[in-house]
């Protein structure tokens, strides 16, 4: 840790890290519904068990990308951080919207609108947030007078983020309308901003980890999230085919949507080859486990399978089934749960006292592959379930009831593979909360350990 | 490539897309009002919206392919099962599903007869808006659009003793196999026509001037139809050979009366 004040990401990774077990919780809870016969209806139905589960992910993740933020800019700006009062008051009412907004869907008080639930006075706190946190990054760049890039794509990316969430405050009459702009906030945070995002943090991980060239890296940087915006921001077409818009949008969906692994692939490449020309010495291995990862599961999940149905003549008959899932688990997996995971991992060290110190612990490195593996399994089952489905009812007109019960190996496998990966979750919050912690440095007097040098 | 070079291909292609994108929004704004008829959002459609959003049915079903997958798409459902019967299902669902037949079941939403209206406006609303022809065949609740694809499957129970909630599971049920023949979704005729929409249907029929039969109301063709299958032949070139109906005759020995009453009383539902 170089500035005192980038010590505030650490209650920010605290609570994004808690509502990241809290989100398995409900994901566990939501796949047992799926089995059948569900004690809980009364208590606690599907939807709302679903509901919280994916606002959770959006909300954990948000802080880690926050988090991370206030991490990353005092180091680029070469400063201390404007406001640290500010950035804890930040996370203060952010999380108490949070729990407002999951305690409020425990007892039905809901918008309804998937994804962007969030009663609308806890809209307006969030907005609120947004603001502050960009005041003070804004704020700090400002009096340092100093942006690099990687900072700058990053920032924003997450001021975009907030300007693409006040479509979310819109109410319209026409559904389609609804849908139409509810696309808005979800599409283009996900293949959008928060790819410029990913992309910011993925470029700032890379320079540190592997030592690659900065100027390289940053005119890369661009390229990608060029890519990115190119296909993404007409990509947004693959979620208009079926809604009751002109139908040019089914071409233009096909076609942009085929460009978004382009961006994808261009990150994995860029990480590839960072790390064959700087080589991989860095004492903090995890961290690049989870850097590395990051760029190769996205461009499988969001990158491959993502392509995998969104060709209009194929989404045709897949539009609607678990194969939507089966995109969404790896492609969320992918590219945010493993950058914000990533920056964790790579600041904790500083984050407890001790810099440099290499924190590959046991629990740490099973923590990384059970979550692989068992987000590989999820994915797996989803993706036989979504193609069951869609054979058996969108293709053979069984009905849904009947096709459900039918595939439902899939979801016990699901249920399986998801325990496998909420066990890497539960270990990985045992390592950041009981192990790290405790991991100090050698004493001084001690000569440091080789490989402890990077 | 510098540096500067690859910042404004970043700025020009971000700049660029986003204007098409936007002048495509202006478009689609313009050409939306007749593709979703947006003349026949009334004061009920918007209310049922607001009952779809507030109690949160996006998060179980789909609707025109998007929200969640635990239930089933209800893009069509309006036209499907008509109003009548989505009246009685909303009220109580355990009526016509249970957890241990069918795995799941729509929790009881407790909604007001008139949140109900509005939602059933609302989605037939819906049903109407011209979308490429989403779904490309229809998506059932249960049941089967083919004969002899839903082999293995428990015969189906009634969930309870309403006379429709009966109906709706002796149709499904062998003998007397009518949904072997008959698919309850709009436009799948298998051996005999798409009961879809069959209330409507017989009532126009009865008054119809071609009409051969005796019953004089919607629930008397039908009724006519089950007992008497000879007595007006649908319309139909498959349904039928030499002025003799395939579907098979007898159902007056095999089916009680009770029986035939739930079966017409479930039929009336769809509308
Ligand atoms: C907790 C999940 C859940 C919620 C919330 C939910 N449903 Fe359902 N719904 C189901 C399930 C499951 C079925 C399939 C039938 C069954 O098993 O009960 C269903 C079936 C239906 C059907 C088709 C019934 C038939 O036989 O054709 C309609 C119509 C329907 N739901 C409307 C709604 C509406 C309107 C709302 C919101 C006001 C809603 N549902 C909310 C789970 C849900
Ligand atoms: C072997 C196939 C078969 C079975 C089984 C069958 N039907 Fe039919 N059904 C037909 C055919 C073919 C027609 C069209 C010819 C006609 O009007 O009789 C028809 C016509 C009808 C009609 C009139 C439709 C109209 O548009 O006028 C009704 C109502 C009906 N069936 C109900 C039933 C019910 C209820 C059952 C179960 C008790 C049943 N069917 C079983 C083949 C079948
Ligand atoms: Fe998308």
């Amino acid at each position: 840790m170089r500035y005192r004040t980038q010590a505030v990401a650490y209650p920010y990774f605290v609570v994004a890290l808690l509502l990241y077990g809290l989100q398995m919780v409900f994901g566990i809870l939501s796949i047992t519904k799926y089995l059948g016969p569900d004690p809980l209806m009364g208590l606690l139905p599907f939807d709302i068990s679903k509901e919280i589960h994916t606002n959770v992910l959006i909300v954990w993740v948000l802080t880690g990308f926050m988090g991370a933020t206030y991490w990353l800019v005092p180091e680029e700006s070469r400063t201390e951080l404007h406001s640290v009062r500010l950035a804890y008051l930040q996370l203060g009412l952010w999380t108490i919207a949070g729990v407002t907004a999951v305690v409020s869907y425990l007892f039905h008080w809901t918008e309804g609108n998937k994804l962007l639930e969030q009663p609308q006075p806890v809209k307006f706190a969030i907005v609120i947030v947004m603001l502050m946190f960009l005041y003070n990054v804004g704020m700090t760049i400002w009096k340092a007078r100093r942006l690099t890039t990687t900072e700058g794509v990053l920032v924003a990316g997450l001021a975009l983020a907030a300007l693409l969430y006040l479509p979310a405050l819109l109410t319209f009459d026409n559904y389609t309308l609804s849908i139409y702009y509810r696309w808005w906030t979800v599409h283009l945070w996900v293949e959008g901003v928060w790819e410029m995002i990913q992309g910011g943090l993925l470029a700032y991980l890379l320079i540190r980890l592997s030592g690659a060239d900065r100027e390289v890296m940053e005119k890369w940087l661009y390229v990608i999230v060029g890519l990115t915006f190119i296909a993404g921001i007409l990509g947004t077409a693959h979620h208009y085919f079926w809604i009751g818009v002109p139908s040019y949008w089914l071409f233009i969906g096909g076609f942009f949507s085929a460009l978004e692994p382009l961006a994808f692939l261009g990150m994995a490449i860029y990480a590839y080859t960072a790390m064959r020309r700087s080589g991989l010495a860095h004492p903090n291995r995890l961290a690049l486990h989870w850097t590395i990862g990051s760029a190769i599961f996205s461009a499988l999940g969001a990158g491959i399978l993502g392509l995998a149905h969104t060709w209009p003549s194929v989404n045709k008959w897949t539009h609607g089934t678990m194969i939507t899932a089966m995109h969404g688990h790896m492609a969320f997996f992918g590219a945010y749960v493993m950058i914000v995971l990533a920056m964790i991992t790579y600041a904790a060290p500083g984050l407890f006292g001790h810099d440099q110190e290499s924190t590959e612990s046991p629990a740490g490195v099973w923590a990384f592959w059970l979550q692989m593996a068992g987000m590989f399994g999820m994915t797996m089952a989803f993706a036989a379930a979504g193609i069951g489905q869609t054979y058996l009812e969108r293709i053979l007109g069984l009905g849904y009831l009947e096709t459900q019960h039918k595939i439902q190996v899939h979801f016990l496998m699901v249920l399986g593979t998801g325990t496998l990966f909420t066990l890497g979750v539960a270990l990985y919050l045992y390592d950041f909360f009981f192990l790290a912690p405790k991991r100090r440095p050698a004493p001084a007097a001690w000569p440091p350990a080789p490989e402890a040098q990077g | 490539m510098t540096k500067r070079q690859t910042r404004i291909f970043f700025l020009g292609s971000t700049a660029l897309f986003s204007l098409i994108f936007l002048a495509l929004t202006v478009d689609t704004h313009q050409r939306i009002r007749t593709l979703t008829h947006s003349g026949e959002i009334t004061p009920a459609v918007i209310a049922g919206k607001h009952v779809w959003h507030r109690k949160n049915c996006i998060n179980c079903h789909t609707l025109l392919g998007e929200g969640a997958y635990y239930a089933p798409d209800l893009t069509k459902i309006a036209e499907q099962r008509g109003a009548p019967y989505l009246r009685s299902f909303l009220t109580d669902p355990s009526k016509f599903y249970n957890e241990t037949r069918d795995r799941r079941l729509m929790p009881n939403l407790h909604l007001t007869p008139g949140e109900i209206d509005e939602v059933i406006a609302f989605l037939s609303w819906v049903g109407k808006i011209d979308n490429q022809g989403w779904p490309p065949r229809p998506i059932l609740v249960s049941g089967a659009a083919i004969p002899g694809s839903d082999v293995g499957g428990a015969a189906p129970q009634a969930a309870s003793d309403d006379p429709v909630a009966v109906g709706q599971a002796l149709f499904r049920q062998t003998p007397p196999g009518c949904f072997a023949c008959h698919s309850t979704a709009a436009g799948v005729n298998v051996v005999g026509p798409s009961l879809s929409g069959i209330a409507a249907t017989a009532a126009a029929r009865v008054t119809a001037a071609d009409y051969t039969g005796k019953a004089t109301d919607a629930a008397g063709y039908i009724r006519e139809s089950i007992l008497l299958p000879n007595a007006s032949l649908a319309p139909g070139a498959n349904y039928s050979a030499n002025g003799v109906s395939l579907m098979p005759p007898g159902f007056e020995q095999s089916l009680q009366p009770a029986q035939l009453d739930a079966l017409v009383a479930y039929l009336m539902t769809l509308k």
